[in-house]
């Protein structure tokens, strides 16, 4: 079997584990209500992790995920709030607007070379301002709540049977997006861009192209999932998402895609989402403090990190081994 | 492709009077250059002579000045490109660098190539996987489509390298220094796909050092010297002592070797007691004596490297005990440095050298305690250490201001090795010293650690160079599978001992 999967199989049997464990322990977390709660807010975290996770895959970082959040929420509550124009129609430009942010990180990261971290730290600021400056204001110039009645828009936080409408197109994309990375040359080159960028390039591949197309992916998540979380608020604020990379970054960790590159794929991020969300709910059932929270949050990426990078060694040191062993019976072959 | 009788004469590619400088001096001057179809051609010159440079500029990765390069009868435009020349059938064999780890041969084989379903172009892996098998047999090779590359030793990484290059339908294959990491059982397999090459109608452009190398294999040689031309060789005047004249441009004298053992009775400098590391090597045990030099052989992967490492403290080992100068010794980079110990690593790209500073600035950093006496880095002492670094090795162009990154192969190699030699050195340790380093340059080195040696330094000396090896050492260890299987201590030692200690063929046989 290989590393990967033994890492998948163990984390599936923790999931399970956990699960079992908040069962015994919480009549109420087996209730069909809470586990499509549950889904549903893993949904959200998820939608963002599925960009995200390609990015990690070249190598890169996007911490400009939460302020796409913010902005895509304040354009839909300006299209709201001042105009008639259709849900189905301002919604498709709320999206494009992620795409745009994934541009414009991608023109700084590939035109001048600078660091994703910096540049897309940058975008974050510059959007987390901009969300509160075109935020609706009351006549005293203080941003006023947007209490959302759009029928239509508030169609995406309903629910199909029982299960959310984030969850499906979560499932969907995850379904879609792990096609496309496996089994089509575009996303053959994500791995190879991320792997070896100067390998990539040598073997004809644009690169730049290709770290394009994931920063605008990650907005377009990005804005997808903040739609999906003003439906159902009912609202839009200019906080919404702000901070929200720490969950995203938990759950593509957890989910075994490294901050290295090269590795990973969306089944790990679907596993490491829905573990995130069972962990939250858990602490919620279990009447600790929320405020805990992002303590557990901080420490699981740690421990992840850590096991991570100790796992990956001892890995490489079994390669290592069969390597020689070939290079023996080669040389044996060869004399 | 139709064969027949005077397609071996026919050119493949033809390029005249390229001139090429990096905004500074001419590295390419009026340089012709030619290949037949089926050929294998060796372009051979000292460090810096602008080999490198001259297939960059066959395969599109830089621009020429000016000059005219026609490639199957069709003019190459200043426009060249690396996909260009990919789309023309031009391949290149890069050193380990174009594999992506993680994936296995077949998607590297077939990297932006892979076949698709005629539907929404999703990748046929199983069609991929067949097609790639089916090349491997074709030639043979001892590799699975679908093993990860992680898992492979150098040998069969370069194999996948051209089979990749291959699979581009190539009609030119460009090796730079491929056999520089290989072993000389993977170097011998490595000739072997040359000639299978050659066989079928493919040409191959070959760069390197070890001279023995392109007497074998080459049909025609190019000599540079300079960045101009000296002359091309036909098969029947490929002679070493010519060539070698012809690059240098002077004849070499080699010291004859002595390829004789012999013990020294010094006081012991260091003294490794039964040193593990698992997974890499397992009870070394070894004593060195001052003014000794102690060669360790071994095929490449016998850990060799890893334990060098571990005795200069860059990998912690697990079990065992070191004792240097008769004290207690706990290995640690920064101890080893002021115990006087200097270490040139294997692979200089990564370990060695920072492409982006200069000279001075790559000397200064080894030699801090120094230059900088209070704190504070002199630059005068800095300039004048990089100085005697470019002088004792004959770095080119002997510029210290110049960034380390725009030298060529073989003198970044020099600053590496240089960087160690200039220090008040007990203890100097020096992995495959003189990979990629020209053979007058070579010579140099030698001469420079024989010195070191008789002025009380003891030296390990790791090398796949096998005369380098025997004629540098005073004693020879043999490393296999990560343990000592053989020591040459005393008498004479031919190169072909030691190949057989390290491929485990022992005296009388059979292993
Ligand atoms: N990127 C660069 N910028 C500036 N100068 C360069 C650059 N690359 C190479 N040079 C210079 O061009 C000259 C020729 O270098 P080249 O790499 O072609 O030599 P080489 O024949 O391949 O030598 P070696 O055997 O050491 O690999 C050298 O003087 C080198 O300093
Ligand atoms: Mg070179």
């Amino acid at each position: 079997m290989s590393i990967t999967a033994l890492r998948r199989l163990i984390l599936i049997g923790l999931l399970l584990a956990i699960g079992l464990g908040l069962s015994l322990a919480s009549p109420s977390f087996l209730k069909l209500d809470n586990l499509m709660t549950l889904l549903q807010e893993a949904s959200q975290t998820g939608i963002v992790a599925v960009g995200f996770t390609l990015v990690l895959i070249t190598a890169g970082i996007d911490m400009s995920i939460g302020a796409v959040i913010a902005i895509t929420a304040m354009i839909c509550a300006n299209f709201l709030t001042y105009t008639h124009i259709p849900a189905f129609a301002f919604i498709p430009v709320a999206l494009g607007a992620g795409c745009l942010v994934g541009l414009f990180n991608g023109f700084f990261i590939t035109r001048f070379k600078l660091p994703e971290f910096i540049v897309t730290l940058a975008s974050r600021g510059i959007l987390a301002g901009l969300a509160l400056l075109i935020a609706v204001k009351d006549a005293d110039g203080f941003v006023s709540n947007v209490f959302i009645q759009d029928p239509v828009y508030l169609g995406f936080g309903g629910t199909v049977g029982p299960f959310y409408i984030i969850t499906i197109v979560f499932l969907v994309l995850a379904v879609l997006v792990q096609f496309f990375l496996k089994r089509t040359r575009s996303g053959t080159n994500i791995y190879a861009t991320g792997a070896n960028p100067t390998a990539a390039r040598l073997s004809g591949i644009n690169t730049d192209k290709t770290i394009f197309a994931v920063y605008m992916f990650s907005g377009f998540c990005a804005s997808l999932s903040s739609i999906f979380l003003s439906a159902r608020m009912m609202t839009a604020m200019p906080e919404f998402g702000i901070g929200s990379e720490m969950d995203v970054i938990a759950a593509v960790v957890i989910g075994g895609t490294p901050f290295t590159g090269g590795i990973g794929d969306i089944w790990g991020t679907v596993i490491g989402t829905v573990f995130l969300a069972m962990i939250k709910n858990g602490i919620l059932k279990l009447g600790i403090s929320p405020y805990i929270q992002p303590i557990v949050i901080g420490g699981i990426i740690v421990v992840v990190v850590v096991v991570d990078v100790w796992y990956k060694g001892f890995a490489e040191r079994l390669a290592r081994n069969r390597a020689r062993r070939r290079t023996a019976e080669q040389d044996r072959a060869a004399a | 492709m139709a064969e027949n009788s005077d397609a071996s004469e026919e050119v493949l590619l033809d390029c005249r009077k390229i001139c090429k400088s990096y905004n500074g001096p001419m590295v390419l001057s009026d340089v012709d250059f030619s290949m037949k179809r089926g050929e294998i051609h060796a372009l051979v010159g000292e460090n810096g002579a602008g080999k490198s440079t001259l297939i960059k500029i066959i395969t599109g990765v830089t621009g020429r000045n000016s000059g005219t390069m026609v490639f199957e009868g069709k003019e190459i435009g200043h426009d060249h490109s690396r996909t260009g020349a990919q789309g023309l059938g031009i391949a290149v064999i890069y050193q380990e660098l174009s594999l992506i780890h993680g994936m296995t041969v077949a998607q590297n084989m077939f990297l932006t190539k892979e076949p698709r379903m005629p539907v929404l172009g999703i990748i046929n892996i199983r069609r991929m996987n067949s097609l790639a098998q089916a090349m491997i047999d074709r030639y043979g090779f001892n590799l699975k489509a679908t093993d990860v590359i992680d898992g492979l030793s150098i040998g069969q990484r370069q194999t996948v390298e051209i089979l990749k290059a291959l699979n581009g339908k190539a009609s030119l294959m460009i090796m730079d220094e491929p056999t520089s990491s290989l072993t000389s059982a993977e170097s011998a397999q490595l000739f072997g796909i040359i000639r299978q090459l050659k066989a079928d109608g493919i040409s191959v452009l070959y760069i390197s050092h070890r001279m023995e190398e392109v007497f074998d294999l080459s049909d025609r040689v190019t000599v540079l010297r300079d960045g101009r031309l000296v002359e091309v060789l036909e098969k029947e005047r490929i002679h070493p002592n010519e060539i070698i004249r012809l690059m240098i441009g002077r004849c070499l004298d080699e010291k004859d070797s002595k390829c004789v053992m012999e013990r020294k009775g010094g006081e012991v400098v260091l003294d490794v007691h039964g040193l593990s590391s698992e997974g890499k090597f397992s009870d070394i045990s070894l004593q060195l004596h001052a003014g000794e030099v102690l060669g360790i052989g071994g095929l490449v992967g016998s850990g060799r490297t890893e334990l060098v490492r571990a005795i200069y403290g860059i990998d912690a080992h697990d079990s065992g005990s070191i004792s240097f100068q008769g004290k207690p010794w706990t290995p640690g980079v920064s101890q080893s440095i002021r115990g006087g110990f200097g270490f040139v690593p294997e692979e200089r790209r990564l370990q060695g050298i920072m492409g982006g500073i200069s000279i001075t600035g790559n000397i200064g950093i080894t030699n801090l305690d120094s230059i900088a006496g209070k704190g504070f880095v002199s630059d005068r002492k800095e300039l004048a250490l990089s100085r005697k670094a470019v002088g004792l090795l004959n770095i080119k162009p002997a510029e210290p201001s110049l960034p380390v990154g725009n030298l060529s192969g073989g003198n970044q190699q020099k600053v590496v090795v240089g960087k160690w030699l200039i220090r008040d050195l007990r203890l100097l340790i020096v992995d495959e010293p003189t990979v990629g380093i020209d053979i007058g340059a070579k010579e140099e080195m030698y001469q420079t650690i024989a010195r070191l040696a008789s002025e009380g330094v003891s030296v390990i000396l790791v090398s796949s160079d096998l005369p380098e090896l025997t004629r540098l050492s005073d004693r020879i260890l043999v490393l296999r599978k990560g343990r000592i299987v053989k020591e040459f201590a005393e008498g004479a030692v031919t190169e072909e001992d030691v190949l057989r200690a390290s491929s485990g063929i022992l005296e009388g046989g059979a292993a």
